[in-house]
Order: C-alpha cells, then structure tokens, then sequence
C-alpha cells in the first residue's frame, strides 16, 4: 500500500525531470535507490511500477534498484558493522551507545531516455 | 541519453511538508503528529489530554481514518474544531492532505494542531506532515516487542507514550523493557505511562506537551 504511494511520486518525479530536461523520447531505464533501513519493499515498488506505470511516460521503463547499506557505528568497541535491519544495540558487543548511519535513501538517480 | 537526477522520491512531500511547516509557525500553531496502531487509545489519550488543558492551550485536530469519521466525532463532542480526511484506502496521511485540511482551519484561534494519523506503525514513518513533535503511543495490551519489530517508527517519535497501563496487572508488558529499546532509538525521547480512562499520567503528558509548545513560541 506504503509503496503505491512511492511509485505514484516517482512518476511525478519523472514527469517533471523529463520536462525540465525537455527530453520527449521514450523512457528506457530508471536507476533508484532505495536503502535498506527505507522501509519500502523493491519487489512491491516493482509490482506497483507496473500497476501505476502503463499510459505514462514512464510506461515500459526498466527499474533498476541499488539498496544502499547502512552501518551501526559503535561508540564502545569503536567498530562499524554493516548492517541489513536496524539495530538497537552493537552486533558485536552489544552495546547500546550506538548511531545508524546510511541506509534510510529513497531516491530517483537516473533516467535513461531514447535517443 | 543519461539523466542523472539524483532527487529525492518523496521530495513532493518534504517541500509540502515545510510548507505547512511555515503556514503553522507563521500562526504561531505547534504541529503535533501522534502515531501508533489501531486500537493503541491515539482518540482516547486526545480526549483526556485536551480535557486537562482546557483554558491553558486551544488545540484543533485533524484526523486521519480510512473511512469513517466515527473519531472526528467524538473529538467534536468534546468542544475541538476537528477536520476529518478520510484516505480511502492510503495506509498513511501525506503533506498534501494536511495541506488541503489546514485551510478548513482558522489558525489564528488555536495554540497546538494534533494530526492523528492513521492507525500504523509502518508507513507513517516516511511521511513529514510539516509537524514540530512526533509522539508513538503504545498500549500495554500491544506488547513491549513493538521497538524491536518496527524500529523506524520508534527512532523517528520525540516520545512515547505508553497508555492503558490500567491493564498492566493482566499482561506481561514490561515498561523498563520498552523503554530501554526506545531510548536506544532515540536518546533524547521522552517516556510517558498513562491510563486514560483512570486518568494516571495525564498531567504529565499534559504539562510537557504544553512545555513544548511554550518552547517554540518563545
């Protein structure tokens, strides 16, 4: 559902780039990025692509999704560890005092357009 | 042909979003976002704070349901001018429905606008709605696993308030546990117990919230 709303502004996004861009070919590849501590799903933000998509500019554009990593910087044991979910303490020594950094991106990076 | 872009998808609704930002200081309006599941007693908790500022803040409310306005309803029984939107199926409000709500509102006449979103820990947490405070409320009855299963929601809120802590005795909620999750998420947030229907805890929700909204008018 989170996601149908996403791929909605992501259209919007290309609408407006496109015509910023006064570029009129079809839209071959769109390059997002959306970090792994986003919140949003890549397989949903696919399917709602092609729900939303058809009888757009968009329409028939490849998606292609980098998930950025994101790290827990641990102010005890001084490691950064690379992390998938969000933590509430170090995974490797467990200690709280901790700061997440990275990972939260949701972005449109590219649009690649006939020629 | 590349072009790179670069842009945030959401970036519609951060520039609303600090849009109605500006519209609510401009008024001098503190802007409140409350979270939390279906059924967590957002309503409720609404009721019994806004009963114990009366005469001290005049708040507004705009409130957030997939259907219905059975909320709305009783938040205007209660004396609050009160904006219903219904999303129709949106599991989350967006910049621009407050957008359109806050022109049903005359901003001059209130002091605090506490937008109760929709009953959801998840989606909610994408969306800057141009508010100054984000609280989640979590009901006893919910279980104390909630930080731990929706982490985002959790770091993003400047408080949490526990409610139905009536119920404590009949479940194994533990609060010191919540709270210590919490406090990983977000340093700086705030812990509040309270039971609505009893009345625990209310005046000191009650008070910081009024603290806070002092602290951005001055």
């Amino acid at each position: 559902m989170h996601e149908l709303s996403i791929v909605e502004a992501l259209i919007d996004q290309v609408k407006e780039t496109l015509v910023q861009e006064g570029e009129k070919g079809r839209v071959l590849k769109l390059e997002l990025s959306i970090g792994r501590l986003s919140g949003v799903n890549c397989d949903s933000v696919r399917f709602a692509f092609g729900l939303l998509s058809p009888g757009t500019v968009a329409e028939g554009a490849e998606v292609e999704i980098q998930q950025p990593k994101a790290a827990c910087n641990c102010r005890a044991c001084n490691v950064l560890t690379e992390i998938d979910d969000l933590v509430i303490q170090c995974p490797r020594c467990a200690s709280g005092d901790i700061s997440i950094e990275g990972g939260r991106e949701l972005l449109l990076q590219s649009i690649d357009v006939e020629e | 042909m590349k072009i790179v872009a670069a842009k945030k998808i959401l970036k519609a609704n951060d520039q609303l979003a600090a849009e109605n930002r500006a519209r609510l200081d401009a008024d001098g309006v503190f802007g409140v976002n409350v979270v939390g599941s279906p059924g967590a007693g957002k309503t409720t908790l609404l009721e019994a704070l806004f009963a114990q500022l009366k005469g001290c803040l005049k708040p507004a409310v705009i409130e957030g349901d997939i259907a219905g306005s059975i909320d709305a309803q009783r938040i205007e029984r209660i004396g609050v001018p009160v904006v219903q939107i219904n999303t129709e199926g949106a599991c989350h409000l967006d910049a621009n429905m407050i957008a359109s709500a806050i022109k049903e509102l005359d901003l001059a006449a209130i002091d605090v606008l506490v937008i109760e979103n929709v009953g959801n820990l998840v989606c909610t947490a994408g969306y800057d709605l141009g508010e100054r405070l984000r609280i989640v409320v979590l009901s006893t009855s919910e279980g104390d696993d909630k930080a731990h299963k929706y982490p985002a929601i959790f770091q993003s809120a400047h408080a949490m308030l526990i409610t139905k802590t009536d119920l404590l005795p009949h479940t194994d909620f533990n609060v010191e546990r919540i709270a210590a999750d919490y406090k990983r998420l977000a340093p700086e947030g705030e812990v509040f117990q309270v039971s609505a229907v009893r009345g625990d805890g209310v005046a000191e929700a009650a008070d910081w919230l009024a603290d806070k909204c002092r602290e951005k008018k001055s």
